[in-house]
């Protein structure tokens, strides 16, 4: 701004910094109080002012306190940083943005600065902990994998609880994952519904909405980020069993089940003497007793059969495999393990490491501003074959071209591309599935079963082991240690990979008119195109002998248009603002898939060089939506507020006569802090008691595989043809032309505090979230020949309190310590239920009315009988038979199907979860890190169930399996080992449940700023290098148990989370 | 609401949308031609994928059969696919996948079949299409139903009440909870609905193939029935009827060079009922041949390949050429099995599977030898001897040419019969419904099966295990479901 020679002006010079790191502030703005004369800083924090004589300077810059100075011919100032002014602080809101201090709504954010040394390939990840009423499970170890999120509970029982998640103003449909981290300004979580509701139909699972970055008026910036980082493996595997301990285990397995056969039992003496394999033998190989044949333990465990005749058996020892386990079950003191190769764990898994480059640079003048960005991620996972790697591009570009007019784009660009591994939990391509479930007996090489020597291919490569090289003379593995597979060499032949490219552009332009009215019309396009490729070889696995190929091609288009209207005005204390609007959503997806199997040449995995097209289709789904929003904001002197917010709503998901639906809520609050009589209380900084109610929707119906179903309200018949002939069958789901909107009713209490200069802040809110007209998958009678059919029917509350609170219980002038704390509850209750399907069983839980969604209902096991360690039940009511014995007293039965199902009492739902965070700083080194903890709930653990359980024979097991019942008279609660009645011995029951509580230290980051005396030799404005790290260990109810998988309290042989240890380097030029 | 007048609001039909690979209902029973199609849908259900890969339709129902039976022999448990049905621990598991998915199956032909019925009415076509349409349609519901009845009640018994449970007789498209009627009434249903189809399938065109149940198929299917219901003299007459239909349809018991062709053809002139199975028509591992050929590459014909029982192997004549279907010496180079595949003492060659790495292969549902056995078995069960042993001649002569008409009587000529039809059918899904409906024991003893992979080797007559639990799902969701004895 030039300056005006008036002879009582003075020039002023001079330089603004930072308190807290002294070094220059580029882009403040320093003005003349009381005028309209102000500047702003250069790169180097210096301004030149012409000012009247007595002037009174006032600086400003976001994140600093302003200060106001008298005016002197070189004026330093040195701004106080801002940390927790909470006065200040604006959130993003649906269509905008909004004062904290006159925000009536709930509301959690993150800032770049939060996110900026955290290494996470999706920035969603980073929500874990922020605040409470949010609880973030990490995402599985894959590379680029997303978390999953659920804002204050359950909402929903068979419609999706995921939050709608808004990109720059507008419902995004691709994965975050596309999107870099270090573009992203803000992350806003909204919880309540005066500050969802303006989202109307798509806001009852809460609101994201995260909001990249822009430049700012003042001198360009330049950052560069490098950061470089090792994974490995952030939960450990379950304890098992070694060889060792596992072949008397199997054997005793195999000996009860001869004694305990449900035909033709035989003598402890006979069944121990076959087992052992000292029985007499047929020509066959085999044992013979009775004119019956047996085979031994070794055979059970793996054979060889050559021409009908069993030559080999499963033996690692150096010892004859008829004595390996002698008839008392003890393993032969001489037996010395062969191999080194029956880690498969250890075969699976890699080193790893994360790369994450990135560069961007802003500035912008008074009438225009930019921000262009470039960033390159690569993510090798853990385990063989699993990577991600991504190209980012932004550009942001906003301009005032006249006073009334403004306009602005920003254009998106990302290219990701990743290798999947652990894709399906059984799946034997899955390394965690089977290296956790194969015996540990069994070699990941072949090997000569007489010699012990391993085998190599005609190239002198090592030959994997499949468990059935009958060809080789190499013996089979038993059933349940997946024979004829073999993860490693799967893994290496395979493919699974996917592309995403993903553009993405919002536009807008905005018109000023008649001094406080504002349209905008608001533009986006988002292409997300992803293109999956998987191979099978020929080899081994399902793809042998042929080989198969498929590939899947999805075209994503989303196109929104919102066009706003703005108002807004101050009179005297009274300030209003309101908008209207109105909104499209239109979602087109393009698929098209094939596969083909029968290879031609081998290395060439297109579709050309496979002979035989084993399936071809192709479809289109369109999901849209239309809506008309209007809300209305006052305030009092900042003192009294209120808000209001309608929007009518119409979804293609439902038929015509339904599909309008209108949304609102209404909030107050009321900042005692501004009230005459709080004045005398100076401790006091902030305090806002604040409440809302309204009403928001969810239309997000599924299908039994959890995606979305866009037409509930069709009967359809899908194309089945009959080999040539054109056919239809019945879609399985069935019709509801009626169906409408579930609809969530909240009601949020909050009371909003600052103390002692902001040194003790923070809030307490209790929540009532009611949700009805559930969109419920109400299962059919299986006589029916339907699945199920969606109702509006049920109703459901989530209700908690949140507590967070924030302290700095020491702030000094080279060390200051800052903590967090946040815990939420959560009570879910069913509280009315269709009316011809009062109760509904769903796995391991019972829907009823008066129960959370997820309290469990099983089988309630009831220990183990003495006399032949039986499985004990509780029996269903008026069970008679013979599978009901009393024990003390106590009538119990064996039998699963006797078994009574009821409530365990429990649920996966915790009493209590929360966060607490710590940063310390000391001069010029900062220290920060975050506990995330569940206390109550507990955990159907099937892997473990898994691993307790020998239903088969050759699969991995536990150590607890070493406390199993042995003789009569053994009291232990583990029970039989015994494979032939393994339904009923191991059945899924209250027996499984494990506590959920944990404590899972999730992230810390050191870092040291380095002195600008060093730094501006360099011509570098800001340099920082850090060290940091991701999920650190877990602690919890078993260990190898990830109580994080899943809210519902199932887990899965998921890929398990990554723990990352990096090294960044950041600066500023 | 006043923003609509300012602001643009979309065109009308921007909210409506529909999908682009399923068909909406309404359009499906416009004309005899999309209600035919439905009907092909409902044999395609026979060769569909359901919930895993044990569970492929009609295909699966048929190992189900023979797993439970003492014919065929699983030499070692292999990747256990199957195992806990011939250990009969499957079908007493209320939560047990084979349990419920048998049920679903069946019950998803007959809510398709009702639907075909109701709207075939209002269809756009001639009569004599909807007589073809309708008259399938009621084959195929009463087929459902049989089956049904037969795996989930108490055997049907000759001159009893029949009062025990059966099972839900569905017969609208109305969605509503029904209990279980009792066997006489499932019966007598399957029988009305089986005469409504021959009236129905009497005197139409010519079918398009034998997907499609034509009137020989109906006439079998109720032969079938009628064994069930032990009413000989019906089941031979339907038998010979069927015979007869199917002969005049150009049916012929198949050649001997035909009989070792791998049993995955249906241009074979003996198929008088089964499906064809295309490429694309997904079938890795759910087909049938990816558990039941010799030569299909999956972990589970490689480790356990089916073997029959060698008792019974035993019976079989050096000449006939079933006996080729067997291997006794676990050497034969000519059983192809796949690669690293073992070879076991008395496996199966019966069924080959399109090659090594596709499991897809044509099914028959049923077969003109099938026709002879059963009338020469009713025949034989009459008492009528010598028509019994004519009937019998034909197909075991055509199957060994040294076989010597049977001068047997009485129960000698039942066994031969029966003995006969065992061979004949090995594989084909009948072992478990014939145990049950003679009210015979399952006995696997002085034969090859291995203790630790059978572990049951006799059960009693009439044993509560020959009735399939109904699946706890069922009982979930149609509280009016009373469970079988557990």
């Amino acid at each position: 701004m030039a300056s005006h020679a008036y002879a009582q002006n003075q020039t002023v010079t001079g330089k603004i910094s930072g308190k807290d790191d002294g070094l220059p502030i580029a882009g403040a703005t320093v003005s003349v109080k009381g005028t309209r004369t102000r500047t702003q800083t250069s790169a180097d924090g210096r301004f030149t002012l012409s000012v009247p004589s007595g002037s009174v300077l006032v600086v400003s810059y976001i994140g600093y306190k302003s200060a106001e100075v008298s005016a002197r011919s070189v004026t330093n100032i040195s701004l106080e940083p801002d940390n927790n002014d909470l006065t200040e602080v604006t959130i993003v809101v649906p269509y905008g943005t909004a004062k904290k201090q006159t925000f009536t709504g709930s509301a959690a954010s993150l800032n770049a600065a939060a996110l900026e040394k955290r290494a996470v390939s999706n920035p969603l990840t980073a929500l874990a902990g922020i605040a409470p009423g949010i609880q973030v499970n990490p995402p599985t170890g894959q590379p680029g994998a997303a978390p999953a999120i659920r804002v204050r509970g359950f909402g929903s029982i068979n419609a999706s609880n995921d939050p709608l998640i808004i990109v720059d103003g507008v419902q995004y449909e691709g994965a975050l994952s596309s999107i870099n981290s270090d573009d992203i300004d803000n992350i806003s979580v909204l919880k309540d519904a005066a500050s969802t509701a303006l989202y109307g139909a798509k806001a009852a699972n809460g609101v994201i909405i995260v909001s990249t970055k822009k430049g700012r008026n003042g001198a360009g910036v330049l950052n560069v980020k490098v950061t470089e980082g090792l994974i490995s493996r952030g939960v450990p595997e379950y304890d098992r069993l070694d060889a060792y301990q596992y072949y008397p285990v199997e054997w005793q397995a195999y000996r009860n089940s001869l004694v305990y056969a449900a035909s033709n039992p035989l003598s402890i003496a006979d069944a121990s003497t076959i087992a052992s394999g000292l029985g007499t033998r047929n020509a066959a190989g085999q044992q013979v007793l009775n004119g019956r044949t047996y085979l031994d333990i070794s055979q059970t465990l793996g054979s060889l059969i050559q021409n009908g005749v069993y030559t080999q058996s499963n033996n690692p020892f150096n010892v004859a495999s008829n004595q390996i386990v002698d008839v008392n079950g003890n393993l032969n003191p001489a037996a010395q393990l062969r191999y080194n190769d029956l880690d498969w764990l250890k075969e699976t898994l890699r080193a790893s490491d994360r790369k994450d480059y990135n560069i961007n640079y802003s500035g912008g003048t008074d009438k225009t501003d930019y921000f262009a960005s470039v960033g390159y991620v690569n993510e090798k996972g853990f385990a063989q074959k699993s990577d991600f790697d991504r190209i980012t591009a932004r550009i942001n570009v906003n301009h005032q071209a006249t006073s009334w007019f403004k306009t602005g784009l920003n254009m998106a660009g990302s290219a990701a591309e990743t290798n999947r591994t652990a894709t399906a939990s059984t799946s034997y391509v899955n390394p965690f599935f089977f290296s956790r479930n194969i015996g540990p007996i069994y070699n990941v090489y072949a090997h000569n079963p007489v010699t012990g020597e391993q085998l190599f291919d005609v190239l002198g490569n090592r030959v994997y082991d499949t468990g059935g090289l009958t060809a080789l003379g190499v013996p089979s593995r038993a059933g349940g240690a997946s024979p004829g597979r073999h993860v490693l060499q799967e893994l290496l032949l395979n493919d699974d990979s996917f592309k995403r490219n993903i553009f993405s552009t919002r536009a807008y332009a905005e018109i000023t008119f008649l001094k406080d009215f504002k349209f905008t019309v608001n533009g986006s396009a988002d292409f997300n195109n992803a293109y999956f490729s998987s191979y099978q070889n020929q080899i081994v696995g399902d793809g042998a002998p042929g080989g198969r190929s498929s590939r899947e091609a999805i075209f994503t288009t989303t196109y929104n248009l919102n066009e706003l209207l703005n108002y807004s005005k101050s009179f005297g204390l009274h300030n209003l603002s309101v908008l209207a609007g109105h909104e499209n959503y239109s979602k087109l997806i393009d698929d098209l898939n094939g596969s083909r199997n029968t290879q031609l040449l081998s290395g060439n995995t297109e579709f050309t060089n496979f002979t035989t097209t084993s399936g071809l289709s192709s479809f289109k789904d369109r999901d849209r939506s239309e809506g008309y929003l209007a809300q209305l904001n006052y305030d009092y002197d900042q003192k009294y507020l209120f808000s209001a917010s309608v929007r009518r709503d119409a979804s293609s998901r439902f038929a015509k006569d339904v599909r309008n639906a209108y949304f609102w809520s209404v909030g107050a609050g009321w900042r005692l802090d501004r009230e005459e009589f709080m004045k005398s209380a100076s401790w006091v900084n902030l305090l806002k008691l604040r409440s809302s109610y309204g009403l928001t929707g969810n239309y997000q119906t599924l299908d039994a595989n959890l995606d979305p179903n866009y037409y509930p309200t069709l009967a359809l018949y899908d194309v089945n043809n009959n080999a040539l002939e054109p056919g239809f069958t019945q879609s399985t789901t069935t019709s509801n032309a009626a169906l409408k909107w579930e609809v969530n009713k909240t009601l949020d209490i909050g009371l909003e505090f600052g103390l002692f200069n902001n040194r003790l802040s923070g809030s307490v809110e209790v929540y009532d979230r009611r949700s009805s007209n559930l969109l419920f998958a109400v299962p059919l009678p299986v006589s029916s020949g339907l699945v199920t059919q969606y109702q509006n029917v049920g109703t459901m509350y989530n209700r908690g309190l949140e507590i967070n609170l924030s302290g700095s219980p020491f702030r000094g002038r080279d060390f200051s310590w800052n903590i967090d704390f946040n815990a939420t509850t959560n009570k879910n209750r069913i509280t009315k239920m269709p009316a011809d399907q009062p109760e509904i069983i769903s796995g391991s839980k019972k829907l009823m009315v008066g129960h959370s969604l997820y309290d469990y209902y099983m089988r309630i096991y009831k220990g183990v009988d003495p006399t032949d360690g039986s499985a004990l039940y509780v029996p269903v009511d008026g069970a008679t038979g013979t599978t009901l014995r009393t024990v003390n007293g106590v009538v119990y039965t064996t039998s699963t199907t006797n078994a009574k199902l009821d409530y365990t009492g429990d649920s996966s739902i915790p009493d209590v979860f929360g966060a607490l965070s710590n940063a310390f700083t000391y001069k010029k080194f900062t220290l920060s890190m975050m506990v995330n903890y569940q206390l109550g709930g507990k955990i159907y653990d099937t892997n473990y169930a898994s691993l307790m359980s020998v239903s088969s024979y050759g699969n991995a097991l536990h150590t607890d399996i070493l406390k199993s019942w042995k003789q009569a008279g053994d009291i232990t609660d583990v029970p039989r080992l015994d494979p032939v009645n393994s339904t009923n011995l191991y059945a899924g029951s209250s027996r499984w449940l494990t506590s959920a509580s944990y404590l899972y230290f999730r992230n810390a980051t050191l870092s040291y700023s380095l002195p600008k005396e060093l730094l501006s030799k360099l011509t570098v404005k800001k340099a920082s290098v850090y060290v940091g790290g991701e999920n650190l260990f877990l602690i919890s109810g078993r260990k190898g148990m990830d109580p994080t998988q899943n809210f519902n309290g199932t887990v899965t042989n998921a890929y398990v989370p990554q723990r990352i240890l990096s090294f960044g380097v950041n600066f500023s030029l | 609401m006043a923003v609509s007048a300012i602001l643009p609001a979309c065109k009308k039909d921007f909210l409506e949308t529909a999908p682009t690979a399923q068909a909406p209902a309404e359009n499906v029973f416009t004309t005899t031609a999309n209600a035919a199609a439905a009907m092909n849908g409902v044999y395609r259900l026979m060769y569909t994928a359901y919930a895993d890969q044990g569970q492929g339709g009609e295909s699966s129902v048929m190992i189900d059969m023979d797993m439970m039976g003492e014919d065929l022999v699983n030499p070692t448990v292999g990747n256990n696919w199957f195992i806990s049905l011939h250990r009969y621990i499957e079908t007493r598991n209320v939560s047990g996948a084979q349990t419920l998915f048998a049920y679903r199956y069946y019950y998803r032909i007959i809510s398709n079949t009702n639907a075909i019925i109701e709207g075939v009415e209002g269809a756009t076509g001639t009569e004599a299409e909807k007589k073809a349409i309708r008259g399938e349609a009621y084959a195929m519901r009463a087929y459902a139903h049989f089956k049904l009845v037969q795996l989930y009640a108490e055997r049907y018994v000759a001159g009893g009440a029949n009062a025990q449970l059966g099972v839900p007789l569905s017969l609208t498209t109305k969605i509503e909870k029904l209990p279980r009627a009792t066997v006489a009434a499932v019966y007598t249903q399957v029988n009305s609905d089986l005469d409504a189809a021959i009236t129905n399938l009497t005197g139409v065109a010519a079918r398009a193939n034998k997907s499609h149940i034509n009137l020989a198929v109906v006439q079998g299917i109720k032969a079938r029935v009628a064994l069930a219901m032990q009413d000989y003299a019906s089941a031979a007459a339907l038998a010979a009827a069927a015979r007869t239909s199917a002969i005049a349809g150009s049916a012929s018991l198949m050649s001997n060079a035909d009989y070792t062709a791998g049993f995955n053809s249906y241009a074979n002139n003996e198929w008088m009922w089964g499906i064809s199975q295309i490429a694309d028509q997904g079938t890795f591992f759910y087909s049938f041949f990816a558990y039941m050929s010799v030569n299909f590459n999956s972990t589970n014909i490689r480790s356990n390949p089916k073997c029959i029982n060698s008792a019974l192997y035993n019976q079989i004549s050096a000449t006939d050429v079933r006996k080729k279907l067997w291997d006794p010496t676990a050497r034969d180079a000519a059983f192809l099995v796949p690669p690293s595949g073992v070879r076991i003492a008395y496996m199966n060659r019966k069924f080959l599977a399109n090659s090594a790495s596709n499991s897809y292969g044509d099914l028959a549902f049923m077969r003109l030898g099938e026709m002879y056995l059963m009338e020469a078995e009713a025949l034989a069960r009459l008492g009528r001897t010598t028509e019994a042993q004519n009937a019998l001649y034909t197909v075991a002569f055509n199957r060994d040419p040294s076989y010597v008409r049977s001068t047997r009587t009485g129960t000698a000529l039942i066994d031969e019969i029966m003995i006969q039809r065992r061979a004949e059918l090995w594989g084909e899904g009948f072992r478990f419904t014939d145990l049950k409906r003679l009210n015979l024991p399952l006995n696997r003893n002085g034969a090859n099966h291995v203790a630790s992979v059978a572990t049951v080797f006799d059960i009693p007559a009439g044993d509560p295990r020959f009735q399939w639990v109904i699946p706890i799902a069922e009982i979930n969701s149609n509280n009016l479901i009373v469970q079988n004895p557990l």
